[in-house]
């Protein structure tokens, strides 16, 4: 097994009674998601779609996400997961970077991607609206004979940094392939598994999971966004073993007054990953739900890197664990050399489901993907028991709650209020060690805070708009003119 | 029991927005949006979850609007349905 269809295939001949994804109470078994897919692979082909093509899904977490992302690879086009609710300049960004041929998306965003798209793309409904699933009714075998080559591109994820844009990354059949082998079998999922996806999948952390679930023949519960009491719901009535989270949604959940006890005797693995888990969080959520939450470490580049499985997960929650298997993870100093144990240098990693570097981006790439590693960014070490742990990184990037924001991005888009004369966007930590987004603006005339905000507002994620916002009269910057960053939290 | 919700909304926006209300005094028709309520998914749900506390009250995400999270008018009008509902 080399290429994502027969990952599929693969499942579907060893899993013909089981169910696949349940949504809303609505269920697809794997031999249902072959039918679908191969019907949409068709119908994609009908549409002129070829080998190397890209096509976006723009989804929401869904059947329809599943099926758009096997249909695309089934023909050996490109898929291109886009978060549907990402602002319009970034859905315009990814489109056209991507040179889309083929937008997937649902009847609500349509006339936006119509707006926003290149006059070459096209664009199918394929959830909501009249045709919505019906797409997928009709099994049509035409077309779906294509070679694919297991080091023929499968996906393309944007990986945020701190160049304005964010960088795209390819990753082959061979690569997804691994990723999926890798994540299974170290956490040891099991076709009787059953997961509850609500962080999105078309990111990283959520396509791992999502991926790892139909290798493993295990039973994909999608949601859309996250909403307290129906994850609850979820979890205690349809017993689900795995919950893959970041740490604010455990923190939600372990703050919220809910009325009565809850029974989470059925995870197996509450997976916690996009940004540090605080130990209060960790205390928290175990004393409540009586389950650890337990830390993975992943990035865009590589696909998932380490995740701790540790028995003593009271006194090690702070690592994010030992690298999964094929992964090797090593710490390097400044001057290339290797760190020694415990000491604390760059993250880097070598895998098996790693890219080669980022597209049209020469310099970063030489920058972060030397002698067969990517090196992370992420400053950390590793212990005597092989437990990694992050301390901090080099990037310079703000995490917000797992989803990572480029500053540059954000003062690209402030800089063009017309009241605004110059910006810097910085992360600050609060009390509780959480970062904000935040803006130090030197205005041309008065101006509030909230034309800042309403500005802002649909152009870029809600998430990447400054928390917080101080005008001055000036940024404090070296004799070369260089803002000083650190002068600005 | 209006002006009580009204004064505990007051103060859970003040703590939960220190940096944007330290310096300005919030009315009963402050726009909210100009503090920063509202602009981001994680500080709307935690400061639903404050309010949750505050209120004894069950909010579900859903029924968070932008007209709800307008003024402190607005978002004491909505808890004081939840706590009628409440008290039965």
């Amino acid at each position: 097994m080399n290429t994502i269809p027969e990952l599929l295939s693969e499942t579907v001949a060893k899993h013909k009674n089981r169910i696949a994804i349940v949504e809303e109470g609505k269920k697809v078994s794997y031999p249902e998601l072959q039918s679908m897919v191969n019907s949409l692979s068709s119908y994609l082909t009908s549409l002129g779609i070829k080998p190397g093509d890209r096509v976006a899904i723009l989804l929401p977490n869904s059947i329809e996400f599943i099926v758009g992302f096997f249909s695309t690879v089934n023909i050996g086009a490109i898929s291109v997961p886009v978060n549907p609710t990402y602002g319009e300049e970034e859905i315009r960004f990814y489109i056209s970077h991507s040179m889309a041929k083929l937008i997937l998306t649902e009847e609500r965003l349509s006339k936006t991607v119509d707006k926003l798209k290149g006059p070459e793309s096209k664009v199918v409904v394929v959830k909501g609206g009249e045709r919505g699933l019906s797409i997928f009714g009709k099994e049509r075998e035409n077309g779906l004979r294509v070679s694919i080559n297991p080091h023929d591109e499968a996906i393309y994820l944007y990986s945020t940094g701190s160049t304005g844009k964010p960088k795209r990354v390819s990753r082959t059949h061979l690569n997804i392939i691994a990723l999926a082998n890798n994540h299974t079998e170290t956490i040891g999922w099991s076709e009787e598994d059953r997961i509850l996806l609500s962080i999105p999948m078309s990111h990283t952390y959520g396509f791992g999971n999502f991926i790892s679930a139909i290798k493993a023949g295990a039973c994909i519960y999608t949601v859309e966004g996250f909403n307290r009491r129906k994850i609850i719901d979820l979890i205690e009535k349809e017993r689900i073993t795995v919950f893959p989270a970041v740490p604010f949604m455990l923190e939600a959940l372990a703050n919220t007054p809910f009325p009565r006890p809850t029974d989470f005797s059925s995870l197996k693995f509450v997976i916690s990953a996009g940004a540090p888990l605080s130990k209060e969080t960790f205390e928290r959520f175990f004393k409540r739900f009586h389950i650890p939450p337990r830390q993975l470490y992943g990035s865009t580049e590589t696909g998932v890197i380490a995740i701790n499985l540790s028995k003593d997960i009271e006194n090690r929650f702070g690592s994010v664990g030992q690298p999964v298997k094929n992964v090797e993870v090593k710490i390097f100093r400044e001057d290339g050399s290797q760190a020694d144990i415990g000491e604390i240098g760059e993250i880097a990693v070598k895998s098996p489901s790693m890219t080669t570097g980022y597209h049209g981006l020469p310099e970063e790439t030489q920058r972060s993907f030397r002698n067969g590693y990517y090196f992370t960014g992420d400053l950390g070490k590793i212990d005597e028991d092989g437990y990694i742990y992050i301390v901090g990184r080099k990037k310079l990037f703000i995490n917000i709650s797992g989803n990572k924001v480029d500053p540059q991005e954000v003062e690209n888009v402030i800089s063009r209020h017309p009241k605004v004369r110059e910006v810097a966007v910085v992360g600050v930590k609060g009390s509780d060690e959480k970062e904000a987004v935040k803006a130090v603006i030197v205005p041309k005339e008065k101006i509030e805070a909230g034309e800042i905000y309403e500005f802002c507002r649909g152009k870029i994620s809600d998430f990447k708009i400054p928390r917080i916002i101080e005008f001055r009269e000036k940024l404090p910057k070296s004799p070369t003119g260089k803002v000083l960053r650190e002068k600005l939290r | 029991m209006k002006e009580d919700i009204r004064e505990r909304v007051k103060r859970v926006l003040r703590e939960k927005f220190t940096d944007s209300t330290k310096q300005l005094e919030i009315k009963d028709d402050t726009p909210l949006f100009g503090i920063g309520v509202g602009v981001d998914s994680v500080a709307t749900l935690e400061f639903v979850i404050a309010l949750e506390h505050e209120f004894q009250i069950s909010i579900d995400e859903g029924e968070i609007k932008p007209e709800i999270l307008a003024t402190v008018d607005t978002i004491s009008e909505f808890i004081a349905t939840h706590v009628l509902k409440k008290s039965g």
